[in-house]
């Protein structure tokens, strides 16, 4: 079990009670439904979205929840196979996920030659300066290849590359200390950014949108909670004073969030008051408190075995969840085919509803549809390990 | 400003549309909505009888038939032309064609030397949101170059990036504009929202802005904001009451 002593012994991943979590996948399909939703341009839709209610949005809860899982699937792997055999495991997830960064590229790619070639609207003109990037196709491809050129909406699956490509080390430590592998990270956080550390981009040496730097804490906050690290303080976090101060931050961001779609209201803020917008690219102390916060009252109010994550309502988000990687890239997929009927078709409000609930509506069929086919594969071949039949989900 | 734009969209379902510029350039009242002064200009207009005004961008120009079509500066001139009777109006504008904020800023004193302003309406934030700069770095820069305009005694009106339905899967100019509209609240100036004004201009129809080629709604769009611009300018610099014409 997970210890918070600093002795090297080994942590493990505490055991399922009853089977799987479904409260990750259920929260982790609905942060897949609103970052499907977030990328649809001009999207009506997008206004019920998280992010316009708090200082958060469905970044820090995939990622959150990615670190958790992560650690949760590798973290058995490496504790009963060895480091190697986790290391590999691990290894192997980047890869796939970088292969389904390439396969999005491509698609980005195909959307912006057809635009290009045909758009020569001059209220535009501006804006074709975004076509000087794809005058040097070889470049670019490099470039993108080196994760140094990054397309818009494509850009939490670099991040995911660059913290998976690192997790074997950091979950040798996340085993063993847990709490100081959990300082180190805070630390380089906070020097990250006194230091303004972050990785550069092709060609105008402006930096990541979401800065690895930065994010890897909520992935190692993820992973020291699937360590049992929240657990080790759950009468604290359970206690009346901490839920009350959650609540009570939770609505100050509410307000925040909607007044600033009014300069009426945010007009009368005092300058030291004015904290919007908040920096996402090397995620804001504020945005982190929001989300653990939200967590915290997850926690709390949403019990293991709460009888709704098995209803039928919850199932289309738990199924998305349960397979995440492939519902995220079908998002990004489809946000750029909802894109395209909004431009060839019509942008009006009923066709942004319309595309925003058919792309919802498929991803919940594909996620139906893999998830019915893993269950025939693993019925008709010998158990898989232990270590895949766990509580996390396999799509860490 | 994705929030700012969601927004738009719901207040064309519950809000009344009020008279704008003209008829095909109505739209709601909430999204021209300013509560800055522009001293300065009232100052020139009342006590001087003369305005200037600078249009920064970094808009390269137009090639071929298209360098013929009048744009918003040009509209905004001829406007207020009409609507300040006695009073010598100049819109002279300037770009720095894919200029990033930081060399706009480089060529701002020599500028606001040879021009003199009252007022500058500075265009920003679509190259930063193409490259890609980091949309805080993006706020301080334009900080410090609002605050540059205002100490040579000029006022200033922010403009964000257009609604562009054909190109904003490749960009998101929505952090942009929160930094321009925490730069325009920091220092009590006015920032004319485009975005959400040609949003709710595709949104009801008015306007159909996925056209690939030139539609003949340049000039129609550029009109429109021209109107738009002079309602805020004469509103916000309080000016003898002529915004209904």
């Amino acid at each position: 079990m997970a210890s918070f002593s600093t002795q090297p012994t080994l942590n493990v991943p505490p055991a399922a009670p009853a089977g799987r979590d479904l409260r990750l996948d259920f929260f982790r399909g609905l942060s897949l439904w609103f970052i499907f939703i977030d990328h649809v341009p001009s999207n009506l839709v997008a206004w019920f979205t998280v992010r316009n209610f708090g200082f958060s949005d469905a970044s820090e809860i995939f990622v959150f929840i990615s670190g958790y899982t992560a650690t949760f699937v590798y973290g058995r792997v490496m504790r009963e196979r060895g480091f190697l055999i986790g290391a590999a495991r691990i290894l192997k997830r980047a890869w796939q996920i970088y292969v389904a960064f390439v396969f999005l590229l491509v698609f980005y790619l195909a959307e912006i030659a057809y635009v290009s070639s045909r758009f020569e609207n001059p209220i535009y003109t501006e804006e074709f300066g975004i076509f000087e990037f794809f005058q040097k196709p070889d470049v670019i491809l490099i470039e993108a290849l080196k994760l140094r050129f990054l397309p818009a909406n494509v850009d939490v699956l670099p991040l995911y590359i660059v913290l998976m490509t690192l997790f074997p080390a950091v979950l040798w430590f996340l085993l063993r200390w847990p709490n100081v592998t959990l300082g180190t990270s805070i630390t380089f956080y906070v020097i990250a950014h006194y230091f303004d550390w972050n990785l550069a981009l092709y060609p105008y040496d402006h930096t990541w949108f979401f800065n690895p730097c930065a994010w890897q804490l909520l992935f190692v906050i993820g992973g020291w909670c699937a360590l049992g690290g929240a657990k080790k303080i759950d009468s604290l976090l359970r206690s009346r004073a901490v839920t009350t101060l959650c609540i009570i931050f939770l609505i100050i961001a509410a307000f925040y969030q909607l007044s600033w779609l009014s300069h009426g209201i945010t007009r009368r803020l005092p300058g030291w008051a004015l904290i919007l917008p908040l920096d996402k690219t090397d995620l804001s102390l504020f945005r982190l408190c929001h989300f653990l916060a939200m967590a915290i009252l997850v926690i709390r109010f949403v019990p293991f075995d709460a009888p709704f994550l098995h209803s039928a309502l919850a199932r289309p988000l738990v199924l998305c969840g349960q397979n995440s990687l492939e519902i995220f890239c079908l998002g990004v997929f489809l946000s750029f085919s909802a894109h395209f009927i909004l431009t060839e078709v019509s942008p009006r409000i009923p066709m942004q509803m319309a595309v925003s609930f058919t792309g919802i509506a498929i991803m919940v069929a594909v996620a139906a549809l893999m998830t019915w086919y893993k269950n025939v594969e693993r019925r008709g071949a010998k158990p898989p390990p232990a270590s895949e039949q766990n509580l996390g989900g396999k799509t860490a | 400003m994705r929030a700012l734009a969601a927004a738009s969209a719901l207040v064309l379902l519950v809000a009344v549309p009020v008279r704008a510029a003209s008829e095909t350039c109505e739209v709601p009242g909430s999204l021209t909505e300013n509560f800055s002064r522009l001293p300065h200009v009232a100052q020139a207009v009342m006590r001087d009888k003369k305005l200037e005004v600078l249009v920064l961008s970094g808009v390269p120009s137009q090639a071929g038939a298209a360098s013929k079509l009048k744009n918003y500066p040009a509209y905004l001139e001829q406007i207020l032309r009409g609507r300040l009777k006695d009073i010598e109006v100049n819109v002279y504008a300037h770009a720095e064609p894919r200029k990033s904020i930081s060399e706009i800023i480089a060529a701002l004193p020599k500028l606001l030397e040879e021009r003199k302003p009252n007022l500058v309406i500075w265009q920003t934030g679509t190259i930063e949101a193409m490259r890609g700069m980091d949309p805080d770095s993006y706020g301080d820069k334009l900080l410090s170059g609002v605050d540059f305009i205002l100490k040579s005694n000029a006022d200033v009106i922010l403009l964000n990036q257009q609604y562009s339905p054909r190109t904003d899967f490749m960009f998101d100019g929505g952090p942009y504009t929160d930094n321009m509209r925490w730069v325009s609240q920091t220092k009590d100036i006015p920032l004319f929202n485009r975005y959400a004004v040609m949003k709710y201009w595709s949104d009801t129809g008015i306007f159909d802005f996925t056209a690939l080629r030139n539609d003949d709604s340049f000039e129609k769009l550029h009109r429109c904001l021209g109107g738009l611009l002079s309602d805020l300018i004469i509103r916000a610099a309080s000016l003898p009451g002529s915004v209904d014409r």
